[in-house]
């Protein structure tokens, strides 16, 4: 029998990055800005977003697509406090979201009257920092409960984030987390980060991250 | 799962470009992947090796080169055209 090569050299990511193409078309036709959330399990993405819709859905338009491996607790979660419709996927199994999931998602959110779209991501630090989703950019959430040295051990997903947010601040008296040690490694990996710093669970914890979430929807996100 | 995740793609590309011969003619699969691609070397190899084990697969080889960068190609398929040799 003949065997022939076929010669291919594509890109494995080609068929992803055409449908995350289509994504972010159709949110920049609609003037919509979108992030993509990312963090280890546990580093606060639901409660930040929990807190972002009650205290922005009534000045802001905010739609959100979560993902997760398995159950709907986080869309769940974040319903309670908005009357827009939460987009949940559920991966079965894959450890992050894919460009696919996130159109499918997108197709039942009114992008007309919305004005900021978050991609809560599959708690993982490493798969998605590889899958374009269409956004604007990659936002990680870092807790004071995690090692200071997270950016130089996953340095793909902090080289390609626009922002990190740093969460649990509240608990910085009960955990040895050295703030600036986290922040001087991150800067490192990516000097063009810009910091934010959060407690979503004390009153006033909540305002640097407002006024980035604001900034975003009045002037976009930088390219 | 990530590597599975890229398998799963590497397999549905193939299945794509092989066109009437079919994916049971496929004889080996060579990937090109980077040293900075994210992407666990042994475990993708034997993510492949279990979907190319199972139909519309007939026990394709996969073969992994490895590159410098971020890479991560599908570089080439042989395929069994079912010709007899010239």
């Amino acid at each position: 029998m003949a065997v022939r090569t076929i010669d291919v050299r594509e890109r494995v990511m080609a068929k992803n990055d055409e449908i995350a193409g289509q994504v972010r078309a159709r949110l920049q036709a609609a003037q919509v800005p979108a992030l993509n959330l990312v963090s280890s399990p546990g580093a606060g993405k639901t409660q930040l977003l929990e807190r972002t819709l009650a205290d922005l859905g009534s000045e802001l338009a905010l739609a959100v697509v979560t993902g997760d491996v398995q159950t709907q607790n986080d869309a769940d979660r974040l319903a309670r406090h908005t009357d827009r419709l939460v987009q949940a996927v559920v991966t079965h199994g894959a450890c992050h979201l894919d460009a696919r999931q996130v159109l499918t998602a997108i197709e039942a959110i009114d992008l007309a009257a919305t004005d900021l779209l978050f991609i809560e991501n599959v708690g993982n630090l490493v798969c998605p920092a590889n899958w374009d989703l269409g956004e604007d950019a990659k936002v990680v959430l870092f807790s004071v409960t995690e090692g200071e040295d997270k950016p130089v051990k996953y340095p793909t997903m902090f080289e390609r984030a626009r922002a990190v947010v740093l969460t649990k601040l509240d608990l910085l008296p009960y955990v040895p987390f050295q703030v600036d040690r986290a922040v001087a490694f991150a800067l490192q990996v990516n000097p063009n980060l810009e910091i934010v710093r959060t407690s979503a669970l004390t009153p006033d914890g909540m305002a640097s991250w407002y006024g980035f979430v604001r900034s975003l929807v009045r002037v976009g996100v930088p390219r | 799962m990530h590597e599975l995740s890229v398998a799963l793609e590497v397999c549905r590309m193939t299945e794509a470009r092989v066109g009437a011969a079919g994916p049971g003619a496929v004889r080996e699969v060579g990937l090109e992947v980077g040293d900075d691609a994210g992407v666990e070397i042994g475990n993708l190899q034997f993510c492949l090796e279990a979907l190319l084990a199972e139909p519309p697969f007939a026990g394709a080889r996969p073969v992994i080169l490895r590159r410098a960068g971020d890479v991560l190609r599908l570089a080439y398929l042989e395929v069994d055209d079912g010709c007899p040799n010239d």
